[in-house]
This record gives structure tokens, sequence and C-alpha cells, in this order.
């Protein structure tokens, strides 16, 4: 037996991934394969944040042409670019902003966007907010890997406390954020969280949240391992992304939790789903009507 | 030596690397021991290179009074490289007559160059041998210290090898260099690093002994053709297997503990192989947590199924 | 036959909002700020009704980066601001910019520095609308100065933007802004709307930044099947993010090069009675208005004195400035604020000619006399 095996088998639910999906999946179809070796760091679980997005898209048999890659600045707006689709590479914290503009703009488009923890909480926390409380259909998956890793593994909203950083010298002091009772509480339409190493599981995340018409917000716990994980000692790689199944429970399991490596309890799973109305669709009935009364 | 010893003189050293290999740390030893002796000491450094493997250099300038921070081309008295393309590009640098060469012969390919890399190819890394530069330069160390590292149990401490190298090159005295090194690394690290110290200065010691002909260090191990060795044994019925894309694996490990096997290894250069085929029951955790994209669970191309395994390698690049 | 125009009492910020409309302009994305926040109240209602999209977002910095993402997406986009908003806006700029996309922005200038005086007129921003944003960047900024101006300089605004794939700004003051004038308002259908090129090359080997002989490369659509890479990271040809220092040189210096190459197209100004002036007054917007009037009182009593107005601001247009001060010996430059329009026609004057400042920064438009007043002193 292994720590691995229920990878693949979540629980009761053996059926977590089709073989047919899994066999006829190349995920080079979707690379830009000739950026490649990509520039993450050895072990970044950004890599497998990716390939879970990149398998969601090739299941919802989404085409390429039609798919824009909204991304920010930092470790998680970098992967972007390694997606062939119409990528966008925008500013620090402001993809939600070049997102809104573009879903209203262009409703036949698929927009995803791709950000991180200090690109989506800290410089870019009002542009979530507001694009909750919109419910526009745009699809957010934030990598949280608790620290800002492109300027060299500064402290952001989510570092854990106690958490050495380079700007919390002797243990970070600040609160963390919960980003998903945040966009829950701003009216996101579709709230979820998992981990990398449930890939199968956050692959199937991640689907249903593109399928969601609105906003839907997914955070994934991602893995800095040779900036965060090293300054805290938390083990190479494989023992950082083991210690996710510590530290995480499906929601299912209520508030049972063990010891958990956050010293906040986060669930995984859909967290938050409602039917609120899109924004974009809400606004094109809305201007059809002014329309016709002006005819 | 000291202030009364070289009253005007002013010593340049540089010392380059790449990202993550302890460039700042080596010259914070020499600045610190430099200020202790009482010199005007200069550091001045780019690093930050949180995409790893960027360059980083330092320059170190001490004397009675130093004014500008940072050494002109063609003005260092020591070149330090912890690793070998920067040690070329920086060679320039380097006093024509009097320069000392110090430099390990360890090959960091970067990312960019790596995107050639086909079976073994490495025509985008530099070509030149350890033995044609030593053979430039007054005075020239060529010595492969990571390997030293490595055999110590820790490649990380290859810039202390390196340090100890430079510190036969400086006048100050070896007990000085051992206190400062002491104070500055973690402190569980400072046996590994007071060996690893030592070891460069006794690799000094050897190369004086021995004729000055073989004084080069044998050539650095260039990156032989990566070869995937599947072996597949014809009568198990078995027909999914990690292809690996060896360009792009960086070794962080995560395949290698989580396959439920343990098919998987690291090889000396860091990057995974598929070393018991036979046990690989094709579960694809090594695909799916694989952060670099570097393995893809495929049908194998064997008589089983000659037709299934024309649907993925097609598409795959041609390092496979 | 019906008209082709018709004849509206029209306040300069509605000015600015139909002249959008009139160009094609079917996105917009603001956030409330006086003094320009009629032009957001405007489009909110006009847009809607042809199909283009209206949306207040949460900030000036994100309503900015909505009309970047719209314009990404295909449509002509705008925002208005003023003051501390045009401050959020720069960097939003900078990567329209840099990754060379169209957009119009309406900057009403009140007084400042930070909140400053949001009621009162100044033209305090004639600098930062030039340099506002880090870094080397082309950007054109319009100063209209009459409300039919700001419908037509609106309207060039987006075709400059759309022909040249760079942010164009449209800059006047307060008092532009609230000031209604009844205007001949063309017909939407009679103005000529223009249109960015396209890509519509061969879709593997499309490179989004390669040079073109007009050095204006065209912009591949989302959705037509380029899958290309748009970042604010300096990049190559191809559009991913480069270091390389020739590589670096190359593209900035198209990107720079592209509005020197068109300088002649682009450049616009007014000129009065220059041909034999010895005195010449440079203004722009409000102030030029009074100038134009003191420069009539002042030829009434013999002097020889002319005015000239660059309608397009930056890129500066150097050629007829250095043309229309030929013979003058002092050049007066009257503006509201500490002196900014003056560095430039400093650096621009011969050494022998005198510069003459003529500031107003207490929250108060120019006014003729004190013009005239400053004509006498200099002759």
């Amino acid at each position: 037996m292994n720590e691995t095996e229920d990878i693949s088998k979540n629980g009761e639910d053996t059926h977590l991934v089709s073989e047919k999906s899994a066999r006829d999946f190349n995920i080079r179809d979707y690379l830009r394969t000739s950026l490649f070796p990509h520039f993450l760091c050895p072990g970044c679980g950004h890599g497998i944040a990716l390939r879970a997005l990149l398998w969601a898209i090739y299941e919802l048999d989404i085409d390429k042409n039609n798919l824009v890659i909204v991304s920010g600045i930092g470790c998680s707006g970098r992967t972007g670019a390694y997606i062939d689709a119409n990528t966008f590479h925008t500013t620090h914290g402001r993809p939600l902003a070049f997102a809104t503009g573009l879903a209203l703009a262009r409703p036949d488009l698929k927009v995803i966007v791709i950000t991180g923890d200090g690109d989506c909480l800290a410089i870019g926390g009002n542009h979530l907010i507001h694009a909750s409380r919109r419910n526009l259909d745009i699809t957010c998956m934030m990598l949280n890997n608790e620290v800002y890793g492109m300027t060299g593994g500064q402290a952001s909203p989510t570092t854990s406390e106690t958490r050495y950083t380079t700007t919390s010298p002797s243990g970070s002091i600040e609160p963390v954020f919960d980003a998903c009772r945040l966009a829950e509480a701003a009216g996101a339409g579709f709230v979820g969280r998992d981990v990398t190493l449930q890939m199968p599981r956050l692959k199937n995340l991640l689907r249903d949240a593109i399928q969601y018409r609105g906003f839907s917000f997914v955070e994934v716990i991602s893995d800095c391992t040779e900036i965060f994980g090293r300054k805290n000692d938390l083990g190479e790689s494989p023992e950082m992304i083991l210690s996710q199944k510590s530290a995480m429970r499906p929601s299912s399991y209520g508030n049972v939790v063990d010891e958990p490596f956050r010293p906040n309890t986060l669930k995984t799973g859909i967290l938050a789903r409602n039917d609120r109305p899109e924004y974009g669709a809400t606004y094109r009935a809305h201007a059809e009507t002014i329309q016709a009364k002006g005819k | 030596m000291n202030k009364q010893e070289k009253p005007n003189s002013i010593t340049n050293v540089l010392i380059v690397g790449v990202g993550g290999q302890g460039v700042i740390m080596v010259s914070k030893v020499l600045a610190r021991l430099c200020q202790r002796h009482g010199f005007d000491v200069k550091q001045s450094e780019v690093h930050g290179m949180a995409k790893r493997g960027g360059v980083v250099f330092s320059h170190v300038r001490f004397g009675e009074k130093i004014w500008s921070p940072t050494v002109s081309e063609g003005n260092a008295d020591v070149l330090l490289a912890l690793e070998w393309a920067e040690a070329l590009r920086w060679l320039h640098y380097l006093k024509p007559k009097t320069g000392t060469f110090i430099a390990d012969t360890q090959h960091i390919v970067p990312p960019f160059a790596c995107l050639k890399r086909h079976r073994g190819a490495e025509q985008r890394y530099a070509q030149e041998t350890p033995e044609e530069i030593v053979s430039q330069v007054a005075k020239g160390y060529a010595l492969d210290a990571t390997g030293i590292a490595t055999e110590l149990g820790n490649f990380r401490v290859s810039n202390t090898v390196l340090l100890g190298t430079l510190s036969t090159a400086l006048a100050f005295d070896e007990a000085d260099w051992r206190d400062t090194l002491a104070e500055l690394v973690p402190p569980k690290t400072i046996d590994t690093n007071l060996e690893a110290f030592q070891k460069g200065r006794d690799w000094v010691e050897e190369v004086k002994k021995t004729p000055k002909k073989e004084k080069n260090t044998k050539k650095p191990n260039k990156i032989a053709p990566y070869q995937q060795q599947v072996k597949i044994q014809n009568d198990i019925q078995q027909d999914l297997i990690p292809v690996i894309t060896a360009a792009w694996c960086k070794g962080c490990d995560i395949c290698v503990k989580m396959c439920p096997e343990r098919c998987l290894k690291l090889n000396t250069k860091e990057v995974v192989e598929l070393v018991e085929p036979e046990r690989c029951t094709g579960c694809r955790i090594c695909e799916w947590l694989c952060p670099d994209f570097a393995i893809d669970v495929v049908k194998v191309p064997t008589p089983l199924n000659e037709e299934a395994s024309k649907s993925k390698p097609a598409s795959l690049p041609e390092t496979v | 036959m019906a008209s082709k125009y018709q004849l509206v009492n029209l306040q300069g910020n509605h000015a600015c909002a139909l002249g959008a409309v009139a160009a094609g302009c079917r996105f917009f994305a603001g956030y409330p700020i006086t003094p320009s926040s009629e032009i957001a109240e405007r489009m909110a209602l006009e847009l809607p009704r042809i199909g283009g999209v209206f949306i207040q977002m949460e900030d000036e910095i994100a309503s900015m980066g909505a009309v970047l993402g719209a314009s990404m997406g295909g449509l002509k986009s705008m925002t208005a601001t003023s003051g501390p908003g045009f401050s959020l806006k720069q960097e939003h700029l900078g990567y329209g910019a840099g990754a060379e996309i169209p957009c119009v922005i309406a900057n009403v200038m009140r007084g400042g520095p930070s909140t400053g005086m949001p009621t009162r007129p100044s033209q305090g921003d004639i600098m930062q609308s030039r340099w506002g944003t880090h870094g080397d960047h082309a950007t054109i900024v319009l100063a209209p100065a009459s409300v039919k101006e700001v419908f037509d300089e609106t309207r060039r605004a987006f075709a400059l933007s759309e022909k040249f794939r760079v942010p164009v700004i449209v800059l006047y003051d307060e008092v532009i802004g609230h000031l209604v004038e009844t205007i001949e308002l063309p017909k939407p259908e009679e103005c000529e709307q223009v249109e960015r090129k396209w890509a519509d090359s061969d879709k593997k080997t499309f490179k989004p930044y390669a040079e073109t002989d007009d050095l204006v490369p065209p912009m591949a659509r989302p959705g037509d099947g380029y899958r290309v890479h748009t970042t604010g990271l300096t990049h190559a040809e191809d559009g991913f993010p480069t270091q390389d220092p020739e590589t670096v040189v190359r593209v900035t210096q198209r990107i720079l090069g592209k509005l020197e190459k068109h300088a002649d197209e682009i450049a616009s100004y007014e000129e009065v009675d220059c041909k034999d002036a010895d005195t010449v007054i440079v203004a722009i917007g409000i102030s030029a208005r009074a100038a134009n009037q003191a420069i009539r009182q002042a030829r009434k009593k013999g002097g020889k004195v002319g005015l000239f107005r660059p309608i397009t601001l930056w890129p500066f247009p150097e050629k007829p400035f250095k043309q229309a001060v030929q013979k003058a010996k002092t050049v007066i430059v009257p503006e509201m604020n500490a002196g900014q329009l003056a560095l430039e026609i400093e650096r621009l004057c011969q050494s022998e000619q005198i510069v003459e400042r003529l500031n107003r920064i207490d929250g108060e438009a120019l006014e003729p006399g004190e013009i005239l007043q400053k004509i006498g002193e200099a002759q």
C-alpha cells in the first residue's frame, strides 16, 4: 500500500477519471512545446495545476482558438504563456479587470484567468471582490503557494502564520485570507478548492468551474518548493506535495480534521454554488429591452 | 596580508555563477574576511534570480581605499566561477598576465540552451574544454568542485570547495578563512563546509605536486545522449509505460517518490529514468504529478498493440 | 433632402462621448470622477442602445484594464477620467503602449496635485500625458479647444489609435469639458470609421510584432485562429518575452519609431497670423481661446502677434511650430499650470528667441486681458 493510492480513487467514487479520457488526452496538443522546458523551479506545483486545467479544457472540448487565458504577474502569471491558446499576460493583480472587459466584449470566447495568491488577493483583491459580485462568465484559477516566488520569496496574504519568508524573517504574524470564503461572501457563483496532489480531482473541479455560467473561483493549493519550502524546512518536493494530504480534507469530511499544516482549516471540493444570473447575459438582455423601447 | 604589507594595492575578485549556487555566500565570506583585516571592501552584485538558473555575479574589491564598486574588464585579479559557461563568459574580465582563474567544470545547462537539446546535442553550450582555458590564463585551476562536494554528501557545498581553492590565491591566513566561513554558513552545515573548504585547498596542493603537464583536470563530462532504457518483456501483458522527455525533466523527484511500484529513479544527471519497466502498472500517477510535463504514459510499441501506440508518440518531441 | 448635420447645444464632455460613438466605440469602462463623469454618464445612455457595452468598474485601474481587455477582444474601447484617476491609469497606459493595444482615454484636467481642486480647471497634466507611465513609450495626445473640436478630435483619436496601435489621450481642461456650445453634429452614418489592421496572413508563421513597412503590425483577434501571446514584458517579434539586448533595441525602436515615421500625418495644429508675427503665442485648450482674443486686440493696435495652437500636443508638431515662429523674437506661453508646455517650447526655440511664460495656478482660466498685457510687455 502506498500513500498515493487514493489519488486515482476518491474514496467511494472510483470513476474519478475515465480511462478513455486519460488515454486520449495528449497534453502536447495544448502546450506551446517550443517554449519547453518551462521556467518553473523543480517540483513547483503550478505545472501540475496547469495540467489539471488543460485536461479539464480537453474534456470540455473547448476550441483552443476561442480560449483566452488571461494571467497576471508572478510565477502563476508566467504559466499562461505555455498554453497554446490566446494568452494575455497582463499587469500585476489586474487579470480579472482585463478579463471583465474581454468577456463583456466577446461573449463568444471562453475566458479563464490564471492568478496567484499575491496577484489575486493583495494587489488585485478589489478586482476579485467585484468580479465575484458581478458574476460575469469568467473562470478564475488562483494558484496559492503562500508566497511571492518570482520576486524571491516575500510574504503574501496567504502566508500561514509563523512561516518564514524574506519579509517575515522571524515568522509571519499576519492573519491569512481564506480566498474561497472571500469570493463566496462577495457573491461568486461557484467556489471550489483543491490541492495539486489530487490532480484528477482538481481537474474535475476545474471542469465543473469552467462549465458554470457565471464567475467561478477555484483556489489551487500549490507548492513553492525551492523558495518557501526550503526556507521553512518543509522537505523536498515529494514531501511537500504529500503533506497536502494530511492538511486538506474534502468538504464532505466537515470539520473533522487532524493537525493541519496551515493554521486555518481549509476545506476542499465545491464549497459554494448558486444559480445567480450571469452578468453578461443580464447586461445583454437589459440592452435589448432598451433597444426595443427605442424603436 | 594586512594593510601595512600592501599599502596601495587593490585586489579585484570577481565571483560568477548561476542562481542557487551560492555566489553571494562566497563573496560574503571574502568580504567579511577583508573587512576584518582592515581593508576597505566593496561588494556589488546582481542576484535575486528567483527564476533559478539566472546569471548571478558579485564583484569584491578590497584595498586601502576603494572608490569604484565594480571591476572593469581585464582587471580581475581572481575570477572565481561556480559554473563552466559562466567562467567563459566572464573570462575577459581577468587580468591577462597575472590573473588567477578558478572554475568549477560543472555544466549547468540553462533552460534556453536546452531547447535544442536533442539526444546528447549540446551545440548551445560552450564547447571549450578546461585544458584549453587553463592553458590560456596566467594561473588556472579548473576542478570538478561539484563532484568533490557530491562525494562529501552535499553537492550544495561546491561553492565552499571553490572557496578553499580561492583561499590559496589570496594571502589571508587559513585559520581566518575558516573562522569567517564558520560564522556565515548555517550552523548545521559548518562541519561539511569546513571539510569542503579543506578539499578545495587539498586539490590545489595536489595540483602543485603533480607535474605541470597534468595540472588540468579531465574533460568535463559531456552530456551523454540520453537513452531511454525501456526493456519490455513481451510475455507480460502490459501496454502502458511512461515515456520520459529527458530535456524537460528538472529532477524534482516527485514521480520517483510517488510511484506506487517504485519503478522510476533519478540518474546521475538528475533526470528521471524508468528502471524497472516490468513493474509499471500504467497507473499514470507519475504523468499526472509531473510538474514539468516530462512524463507521458503511453501505449508501448510492442507487437501486442502496434496500432494503438501511434496516437501519442507521434507528437512527442524527438528527444524521447 | 435631410441635412447631413443637426444643430445641437452640446456640452464638451457629451461631445466627447458622441464623438466616440460616431467613431465606432462600442466599449466604455469608467469610474466616476469630477469633472469627467458626464462622459461616462452619456456613454451609459448611448452604448446599450447601439449594442455596445458600458460598465462602471470598481476603480480607475480596473476600468483601464477592462478597456484594454475589450480592445484585445476587438472592440474600439475608451475610458474617461481626470487628474487622480489619470494617475491611476498610467500603469495600464504603459501596457497599452508596450503591447500596442489601441484605446482612447479622455482626461479632463482639474487642479492638482493629488485631489487638488476637483471642480476647477487646470492644464497641469500636459507633461503627465506625455511621460506619465514609466519607461520609454510612444503615445499620442490630442488637445481640443472647443466643443466641436472635442467631438472631432475624439473621433480622430480613435482613428489614430486604430491605425497606429497606440493609446491616444484626449486632453482638455474642465472649462472645455463643461462648456456648452452650439455645434453642427454630423449624423453617425456620415462619420468615417477607421478599423485597425487585422491579421489575415498564414496562421502558422504569423508573428504578432513583426516589423512591417509602416511599422504597425497587424493585430490578431482572439477567435480568428492565431493564438498569440500578448505580454507587458518586453517581447520579441513572436510576442514572447525576451531580454536579448539586440532584440530589445530592435522592437523598442520600432514602437518608438512608428509615431516618428508618421509624424506629419499625426500632427495637427492651428496657426493664426504667424507669418509676419514678431510675437507668437503658443497655447492649448481654453488658454488658446483667450490668446486668440488677445492677438486680435493686439493686431488692432498694430502689434504683429500670432497664435500657434498645437491640436496634436504630443508628439509635438515640431516642424510646423519652427516654421510658425521663424520671424518671432518673442514666444509667449500662457498656460494654467506652473510652466509645462513652456519647457517644450524653450527646447524648440532658437537661442536668440525669448520665451515668456504666463502661468496661472489659482484654478481660474486665463483671460485675454492678461495675455494682452503680456504681449504689451514683450513688445
